[in-house]
């Protein structure tokens, strides 16, 4: 037994202790436990330090312009900035522009920065959903069976076989798809698509264990066993698979943006669209348009996937070295 | 049976259940697994119950039919209410099922899976007072502190908000005996709850049970597959030979003078621990099989040493009384 | 004991985990003579299946040896090349598996894979030899040859460990391993099995060692009887005199603590405390926090196992008395 290094002490007066203090405890003590495992792999904590680093470049656009670029918001605005100064756009990275300027003049370290914080708005909405709807749908479906389920499923099905990218094109022609429309549509596309179904395979494990018959003996309705029991045991691969939509959330963004399908302002795949529209695509010497919109897009996108990968292994004890 | 009713706890009446077996979606042709098939059994007030069988013969079947994990098929399972009548809670639904629930619990073979791994030990065991309603905060920590203390898991305080993992096998069926007496039911349907523990661990439950009977006034179903075990549990054992209860007689009775030839195989393959002790099995030929539409005679009967015509052209034979409460259910004895 | 077949001495070995290392078998001896079946009896953890492996040279990847040899004749086996321990498997000991179900490859035919496997061990043999043999092996394992064309899903559980042994039997070894042969088999067919299992010992000579948590069987099957706690042998000893006269107060506990369904109803003993956690395994004694004679001694000094009795060895500071 492991009693020595457990919070024995601090539950002796327990009574006195409100129920909220203790579940904070317990939960700050998985959390902590899990980082110990999460960092333990090299390749989540790469994926981490990248996560970090775009999430300082995201803040970094709003202090800036308020504080060395506050005096010329004109010049150095992502969407509207023209620099006057120079005579010939685009211009390569200078002092003054550190990445350059875009054909239109405008600064693109600015465009860049400006764009990260929607990425990540992208990204996270986009999970949010998808793990949302698939964590209901697979527990309904796997809970009910039956007619429930076959509906559900059928669903999924069908949003698998539906062409990903197609469907936004044709949705791009039919309204106007800001980042909000975007990350809604690949929410729901993702979410009853293949991440219900991988929800659901897990429900049906966690549904026929004891524990959920020990509820049911005990008088626990519908509801209680699903939001009690199954639900708290489908959470640890929703997290999981929300890292990897992020991944393929972005990605859909900048394909998107590139064949200038969105009303998006600004944002990675926007920034390539206008080098290619301007025929700056395969020139190597304006590799300052190209380079830190592809470069950032791999890198976030790689980013959350290796997060993933590292969660997957704190998720399935089975995936351990040890 | 014999005794009258007043002291019946729990009565099963031709209780049966059947499995649609898949045939694929083109076989227009159903068929059943006969799981339990027409059994009849009483526990009473005070005793316990062994059900002891091989696997596959319904014994945990049962166990799931009379806390109504299971919804029988046909039959009934009379359980005492509040107000001390035998109710058929057989195809009770609802608000009705769920006092019902407070008076008969389950508890389960597996340590490791019957806790739900993201829950701490206080909310499994305090559950059933949570679904049922019963209790303020306090109340329900007091209850489970109380209890944790009695199935030996003190100090309380260092057990209540642990997760499963942390404890070990014994610990952890000992916090699923917790849960199940929790609401003070009459009535607990014990599947195997020993099978998966180690011989030193495994005395401590079985003793705790056995006490817990005792002061908590609380009738089991012992549902195992090992006779020894089934000898310290209970007054009186059940033998089920697929989906029927061939023999159920008092303990030591049925060990010494089993009288159905399948008792008298399964009692005689009983290993000994001791090495002088020169046992003698008596032999049966075949093995097991699901008992998928069987005929109607003796389910016994492909491997009955002594069988006859009449056991093949007669129904599956009543149990009776064969003298002494010694309840058989074959022709030949 | 000269003419040992099978050594082993201060077998020690490890698993090194993240918490640590896992003192699994800790210094055991023991030996083997030709012909002899043996009983290894524990509870899970106690090192059981690792002496197993153990002998085999099976150990998974975070396993090590951490000092000893094991002696099959005069071979040290812990220190053969990998191709040299190759033919030791199977050839000369084999292993039969506690968990029949996944032993046996479900989409090949029984038969193929006993023919598969004495191939590899054995030597090539052709399509005709090697039916010849696998019939023979069922024969002899009290399984009907034709079944030898079915997948192992066509078996019930007690033919699939029938199948297994008859896998083990198929070179000839010297040695089989029988791992919980009977765990997950009903009494009736446990009874069968383990009465052909010593009906073939006998036939054909071979030493076996049993390895299960259950008293019982091993007190039918065995000559001599390993107790085992926590990785140490407690006691070893002939199997009458071990149930007779156990000096270890955990081989009495154990004994005391099994049911039966024979004799007199006589109180179950409960053994207080919980096995130890074998990261950090208690000083002295490894029984000694639950042990009712434990003396002072018990705490600091690890006791040796000595000769109790003629060939009656405990590893106890403060034995029980004899009870005559």
């Amino acid at each position: 037994m492991t009693t020595k290094n457990t919070a024995v002490t601090a539950t002796d007066e327990f009574e006195h202790i409100p129920l909220w203090r203790v579940r904070l405890r317990l939960f700050s003590k998985s959390v902590r436990s899990n980082w110990a495992l999460f960092i333990e792999n090299r390749i989540g904590v790469v994926g981490l330090v990248v996560i970090v680093f775009f999430g300082l470049l995201a803040l970094a656009q709003p202090i800036m312009m308020n504080t060395i670029w506050a005096d010329e918001k004109g010049v150095f605005d992502p969407i509207g900035g023209h620099d006057i100064t120079i005579a010939v756009h685009p211009s390569p990275p200078s002092a003054r522009h550190l990445l350059g300027t875009d054909p239109l003049g405008r600064d693109v370290l600015s465009q860049l920065s400006f764009s990260t914080r929607y990425e990540f708005g992208l990204g996270l909405l986009a999970a949010v959903i998808t793990v949302v709807i698939a964590t209901t749908v697979g527990a309904l479906a796997a809970f009910y069976g039956g007619i429930v389920d076959t509906v559900l499923m059928r669903l999924a099905d069908l949003m698998i076989m539906v062409p990903f990218i197609a469907i936004l094109i044709v949705l791009g022609a039919l309204i106007s798809v800001g980042m909000l429309e975007l990350a809604i549509v690949i929410g729901i596309l993702a979410g009853f698509g293949g991440t219900t179904i991988v929800i659901k395979s897990q429900a049906l494990t966690v549904k026929v264990k004891p524990y959920i018959e020990a509820a049911r003996v005990a008088g626990g309705s519908n509801a209680h066993i699903i939001l009690r029991h199954m639900v708290p045991n489908l959470l640890p691969i929703s997290l999981l698979y929300m890292m990897f939509i992020v991944t393929g959330a972005i990605f859909a963004e900048a394909v998107l943006s590139f064949f200038g399908l969105t009303e998006i302002e600004m944002s990675w795949g926007l920034m390539i669209n206008v080098t290619q529209n301007f025929g700056y695509l395969l020139r190597f010497d304006a590799w300052y348009l190209l380079v830190p919109a592809s470069l950032s897009i791999t890198l976030l996108s790689a980013a959350f996937y290796l997060v993933g990968r590292a969660l997957d292994e704190v998720v399935n004890p089975r995936l351990r070295r040890r | 049976m014999s005794e009258d009713n007043s002291n019946v706890l729990v009565k099963a009446e031709g209780l049966t259940k059947l499995f649609l077996v898949e045939k694929g979606i083109f076989s227009r042709s159903k068929s059943y697994i006969h799981a339990v098939d027409k059994i009849n059994f009483e526990i009473y007030r005070g005793e316990s119950l062994s059900l002891v069988g091989e696997s596959g013969c319904g014994k945990t079947t049962t166990g799931k039919l009379l806390v109504r994990l299971h919804t029988p098929t046909d039959g009934h399972i009379y359980i005492r209410n509040y107000e001390n009548e035998l109710t058929d809670i057989a195809h009770r639904k609802g608000k009705s099922m769920k006092e019902f629930r407070r008076r008969v619990q389950m508890i389960f073979q597996d340590p490791f899976e019957s806790l739900n791994p993201r829950r701490t030990i206080f909310d499994t065991v305090a559950e059933p007072l949570q679904v049922q309603g019963m209790g303020t905060y306090q109340e329900k920590e007091e209850r489970v502190v109380a209890l944790l203390e009695r199935v030996g898991l003190t100090p309380a305080s260092s057990f209540i908000f642990r997760f499963p993992h942390e404890l070990s096998g014994g610990q952890r069926q000992r916090v699923a005996i917790a849960r199940a007496l929790i609401i003070d039911p009459i009535f607990v349907a014990a599947d195997e709850p020993t099978s998966m523990l180690d011989v030193s661990i495994r005395t401590g439950v079985m003793n705790l049970m056995t006490e817990l009977a005792d002061e908590m006034g609380v009738s089991y179903l012992y549902i195992t597959h090992d006779l020894a075990v089934a000898r310290y549990m209970t007054e009186r054992i059940a033998v089920m030979y697929l989906g029927k209860i061939v023999e159920l007689a008092p303990t030591e009775d049925l060990l010494h003078r089993p009288q159905h030839p399948y008792t008298k195989a399964l009692v005689s393959a009983v290993p000994v621990p001791d090495p002088r002790y020169n046992r003698k099995t008596i032999p049966i030929k075949g093995g097991i099989s699901a008992p998928i539409d069987p005929p109607p005679r003796c389910r016994f009967y492909p491997r009955c040493p002594i069988a006859d015509d009449f056991c093949r052209d007669n129904p599956h034979p009543p149990i009776e009384d064969k003298g002494g409460n010694h309840f058989v259910a074959c022709y030949k004895v | 004991m000269a003419q040992a077949l099978l050594s082993v001495e201060d077998l020690t070995m490890n698993y090194t985990t993240r918490k640590g290392d896992v003192s699994a078998v800790d210094k055991v001896s023991f030996s083997l003579a030709e012909g002899e079946s043996i009983g290894i009896v524990g509870e899970s953890g106690c090192g059981k299946t690792s002496i197993a492996i153990s002998l085999l040279r099976l150990l998974p990847d975070n396993g090590h040896f951490r000092g000893g040899s094991v002696w099959l004749g005069d071979i040290d086996l812990l220190s053969l090349s990998e191709p040299d321990m190759n033919k030791v498997r199977w050839n000369r000991i084999s292993m039969v598996f506690q968990a029949a179900m996944n032993a046996l490859n479900p989409v090949y035919r029984v038969g193929d894979q006993i023919i598969e496997a004495l191939n590899v061990h054995w030597g090539v043999v052709t399509r005709e030899q090697g039916r010849d043999r696998v019939a023979q092996l069922f024969e002899m394992v009290g399984l009907d040859p034709p079944l030898m064309d079915r997948y192992p899903h066509e078996y019930s559980g007690g033919m699939r460990q029938r199948a297994i042994i008859a896998m083990a039997l198929s070179c000839n070894p010297d040695i089989i391993i029988a791992d919980e042969p009977t765990t997950a088999l009903d009494v009736i067919v446990q009874d069968r099995i383990l009465k052909q299992l010593r009906m073939i010992q006998d036939q054909l000579g071979m030493s076996m060692i049993y390895i299960s948590h259950d008293i019982a069987v091993i007190a039918e099957v065995a000559e001599r009887i390993g107790v085992m706690y926590a990785g140490r042998m407690a006691e070893i000893a002939d199997s009458v005199s071990i149930f007779e006269r156990p000096r270890h107060p955990y081989t009495y506990a154990l004994m005391s603590a099994f049911p039966s369904i024979t004799g007199e109803k006589h109180e179950l003993f409960t053994i207080p405390g919980e096995p130890p956690d074998l990261l950090d395994p208690p000083t002295g004694c490894r029984f000694h926090p639950r042990c009712p004679n434990a003396i002072e001694i018990c705490r600091e000094q690890q006791p040796p196992l000595e000769e109790k009795h003629p060939n009656h060895f405990a590893a106890c500071w403060n034995p029980m008395e004899v009870i005559q």
